[in-house]
């Protein structure tokens, strides 16, 4: 159980439930004088899919960062009751090492370094093992980058803008694949994104994050129909 | 504080300093004097060199090498007979357009290849004086260089060289101040702590750069030039790569990229250089020591402020002045001007505020990618 | 044609020295992206341990290993106080030149100013089409790839190495997967310390070691290593070559005082190459 605890504030939210697998209570996390979150409470169940959807800037990487341990959050609380594992936005593979390389490397905090189950969930790689990861496609890049992430075996896998940058059909394949994944083992899911449709379509809940505080949660089909939402996030204008 | 009342204090003080400097030259010994000399002179190439590290991000190891590019262009001219304000002038000049030459390419480079490129300008022009003594006195040096007259005024006199120094320096130092206020916008400051989001502006970028390097050089040339006029001689061992080195311990000392702290880090490191001499000079003592006392002296000087107080000295003092002041309004308007002043100057690598609140911040681009969203 | 041989092999030697102390500036470089002006000081420990081993009867090859390991402790020391905390690169740099003139000091007080030497592994000297060639030429060109396969190995085979690559290549993505980037650095500067040493230990019986060589080194070594724009340890090997043969031929050809301003020219010719090449990279 990981624990960061820095100022002792009562939660404000009834609603998180006491077994969720990650929970966050009144996160704030600043940069500088810049307050990047402003009181973020969210929870992810065992086994759930959730979405957090939500501008440019409005602070998504920031808080999957913060969840991970790159950034330290200035007050609130982070409950993880499991491992997590954090596919950064943009990839972020190692580019001179190779596909196999790549994966095995997400095994670095123990455990199996065997990369076949990834080979299984994504049959395309194993051709493409011993290939440099930093010359392969952008939905391969991705299957490597979420490969990597669950080498390193966790009960939560956070997604930060799987759909950046790929063609539409490369990101139903691969949301296809996180899909299954929830089924068959149990692996939660946060996908944080800017696409909300489908964000909104395979998760079970989701939260809208504006200017570093939820603006709105619910469930993912409800917000979907919600009229400010679909406006922002679904309407003509969906951004990207 | 209002803005007017602070400018009144600012301007209170820099009027009593004024005359404080120009008051102690006349209760001086003369070797105390020419100690008072070398302060403004150090002065002067610490404020170019600050900064170019504290708004460039780059620093300079060859700072004593135009030092020594100011001081030989001077003497060298003075000796075939042009006038010695000409030569004065031509140092700076003559400095810059070498540092502007040699700065366009190196600061393209990543991983500090200034700090390397200007270090071998410092070897080669140690390397090349001895090889030509028609031109510039080869090891001996040159000697005899006529005095220093700007028009019918002689400038003979310690005293008057204390005077000419100082006038200098505090003409660099409101040069130095108006620069680092009057940027374009905060373009720089932010562009020096985010290098990767300099793409888009990189040209840019890049001419700031180069303009704070020309300039820290000229200063540097111009110091030199008034150090061979009141030293009357010149020899290659004047400027030590040590040199170098000492400057940037002084930028550190006083604190980078702060004006006032040019003054206090040249004062602070001529001082113990002086106090080091006169205690290595013991007779009794063995003729390395003053060697292994200064270099272990200035090392631990070094690595302790920057570990311990990374913002110098000044910076140091006004974060307690600031604490001493905590009330509301001084927090959010002047501590985040001047902690931003500070951040900046002491970062080029992307983590604006880890210097001052120590937080967990990495050497990658997290932060910086984050923040680049946002301004999408 | 004697002479000829005679400048290449030297060159080729001492040109591999500096490709060590080239690895050394890429390793840690490439890791912790601090620039170690300190790395020439490691040379200098190398050749000073030794040369005090030596002296107190422990014998050649135990003494140059143990010199090794001692300037490996040494680059580690360096390295927490370069990096430990959050600094900025800026200042981690310059207390590497803090570090550097500490080091002068420290040999400065424990050994003097004098120069010191040590005659390498001792037999007989060897012809090369005529060229004497002495026996030390050859060990140092034969224990210098040694270290580069196993480095090479290390880097290319293990696991451990590849976390090191990739802290290297990507430290935010290295971070997330769990690895300790920092501690990676640390390593990189024993690593760095390791490879500095051997350059020393090599090095010392074919030129006399002094207090304050570390910075000659250090540029030597630097200049090397911006051949391969501070990343390539592949590159930095040839880098080294080309300045060990730059500088035999300079000396042996036209006049031994060259020798530096020819380095450190053609240190400067190579970062105006390197900036042109970002140039061109800059504008695709």
């Amino acid at each position: 159980m990981k624990l960061l605890e820095s100022v002792e504030q009562p939660t404000p939210n009834g609603s998180i439930p006491s077994d969720a697998l990650l929970a966050t209570y009144n996160l704030v996390v600043r940069y500088g004088a810049a307050v990047a979150l402003d009181g973020v409470s969210m929870y992810v169940g065992k086994g759930e899919m959730v979405a957090l959807i939500g501008p440019n800037g409005a602070g998504k990487s920031t808080l999957l960062n913060t969840l991970s341990g790159i950034n330290r959050p200035a007050a609130g609380k982070i409950i993880c009751n499991g491992k997590l594992a954090h596919v950064p936005e943009g990839r972020q593979l190692f580019p001179e090492l190779t596909v196999e390389d790549n994966l095995r490397l997400g095994a670095y905090r123990g455990g199996s370094r065997d990369p076949s189950p990834m080979y299984e969930l994504f049959p395309q790689l194993h051709r493409l093992r011993h290939r440099r990861a930093g010359g392969l496609s952008g939905g391969e890049q991705q299957m490597v980058a979420i490969g990597r992430a669950l080498m390193a075996h966790p009960d939560i896998v956070a997604v930060d803008e799987l759909s950046q940058g790929l063609a539409p059909i490369v990101v139903s394949d691969i949301a296809n694949h996180l899909v299954s994944l929830n089924k068959q083992n149990g692996t939660a899911v946060l996908l944080v994104e800017q696409n909300a449709q489908l964000a909104l379509d395979i998760t079970s809940r989701a939260y809208v994050l504006e200017n570093g505080r939820i603006s709105k949660e619910g469930r993912s089909a409800d917000l979907a129909r919600d009229p400010a939402v679909h406006k922002a996030y679904l309407g003509g204008q969906v951004s990207r | 504080m209002t803005e007017r009342m602070r400018s009144v204090v600012v301007g209170t003080t820099v009027v009593i300093i004024g005359l404080i400097t120009l008051a102690i030259p006349l209760v001086l010994s003369s070797s105390n004097l020419e100690i008072y000399v070398d302060i403004g002179l150090f002065t002067i190439v610490v404020s170019g060199l600050s900064l170019l590290m504290g708004f460039a991000g780059q620093v300079s190891l060859g700072q004593a090498a135009f030092y020594g590019i100011g001081a030989y262009t001077a003497a060298i001219m003075a000796v075939h007979k042009w006038p010695s304000l000409v030569a004065l002038i031509a140092a700076p000049i003559v400095t810059a357009a070498i540092a502007f030459l040699i700065g366009i390419p190196l600061l393209r480079l990543k991983g500090h290849a200034l700090a390397f490129g200007t270090l071998a300008v410092q070897l080669i022009l140690l390397a090349i004086i001895p090889e030509t003594p028609s031109f510039t006195g080869g090891s001996i040096g040159l000697s005899a260089i006529p005095p220093l007259r700007i028009g019918p005024l002689a400038i003979s006199s310690g005293k008057d060289y204390a005077y000419l120094v100082w006038i200098v320096a505090v003409a660099v130092l409101i040069i130095t101040r108006n620069l680092t206020r009057s940027r374009p916008g905060r373009g720089l400051r932010a562009m020096a702590t985010t290098p990767s989001g300099a793409s888009a502006t990189g040209v840019q970028v890049e001419s700031y750069k180069l303009r704070d390097f020309a300039l820290s050089a000229a200063y540097a040339g111009i110091a030199g030039g008034i150090y061979v006029f009141f030293i009357g001689y010149i020899s290659p061992d004047a400027f030590p790569v040590m040199l170098s080195i000492e400057f940037v311990i002084m930028v550190v000392v006083g604190g980078i990229g702060t004006i006032s702290g040019a003054f206090v880090g040249a004062a602070v490191i001529t001082i113990i250089s002086q106090i080091l001499t006169s205690l290595g000079t013991s007779p009794s003592l063995p003729p390395q020591l003053p060697t292994v006392l200064s270099l272990g002296v200035y090392a631990v000087i070094l690595i302790a402020i920057l570990r311990l107080i990374p913002s110098g000295i000044v910076g140091a003092l006004s974060e307690l002045w600031k604490k001493t002041q905590r009330t509301p309004s001084a927090v959010s308007s002047r501590s985040s001007e001047e902690r931003q002043e500070v951040a900046s100057a002491v970062d080029g690598a992307g983590r604006t505020d880890s210097v001052l609140t120590g937080e967990l911040q990495s050497r990658d681009a997290t932060m910086v990618k984050e923040t680049s969203t946002g301004q999408q | 044609m004697t002479a000829f041989v005679e400048y290449l092999m030297t060159g080729i030697a001492r040109g591999l020295v500096f490709a060590l102390l080239a690895m050394g500036f890429v390793f840690i470089y490439r890791v912790t992206r601090v620039v170690n002006f300190a790395q020439g000081a490691f040379a200098v420990f190398g050749g000073f341990i030794t040369y005090s081993l030596l002296r107190a009867g422990v014998p050649q090859g135990v003494s140059e290993l143990l010199a090794i390991l001692a300037a490996a402790l040494i680059g580690l020391i360096f390295g927490i106080i370069t990096i430990a905390g959050d600094l900025p690169l800026l200042a981690s740099l310059i207390i590497t030149i803090g570090l550097s003139i500490l080091s002068e000091a420290i040999l400065m007080l424990i050994w003097g100013t004098t120069p010191i030497t040590y005659s390498g592994l001792t037999g007989h000297d060897f012809v090369i089409l005529g060229a004497f060639i002495q026996r030390q030429y050859l060990i140092v060109v034969l224990a210098s790839l040694a270290l580069f396969a196993l480095v090479a190995l290390a880097f290319g085979r293990t696991y451990f190495g590849k976390a090191m690559t990739a802290c290297a290549s990507n430290p935010y993505a290295a971070k997330l997967s769990g690895i300790n980037v920092k501690r990676m650095g640390l390593v990189a500067f024993m690593l760095g310390g390791a490879l500095g040493g051997a350059a020393g230990v090599l090095i010392t019986p074919l030129s006399p070691m002094t207090y304050d060589a570390d910075v000659s080194l250090a540029i030597t070594g630097f200049a090397a290593a911006i051949v391969g724009g501070l990343t390539s340890p592949g590159l930095a090997v040839i880098g080294g070559l080309v300045f060990g043969l730059a500088e035999q031929f300079v000396a042996g050809y036209w006049s031994p005082s060259n020798e530096t301003a020819v380095a450190l020219a053609l240190l400067i010719i190579l970062l105006l190459w390197q900036a042109r090449r970002m140039r061109l990279e800059g504008l695709e």
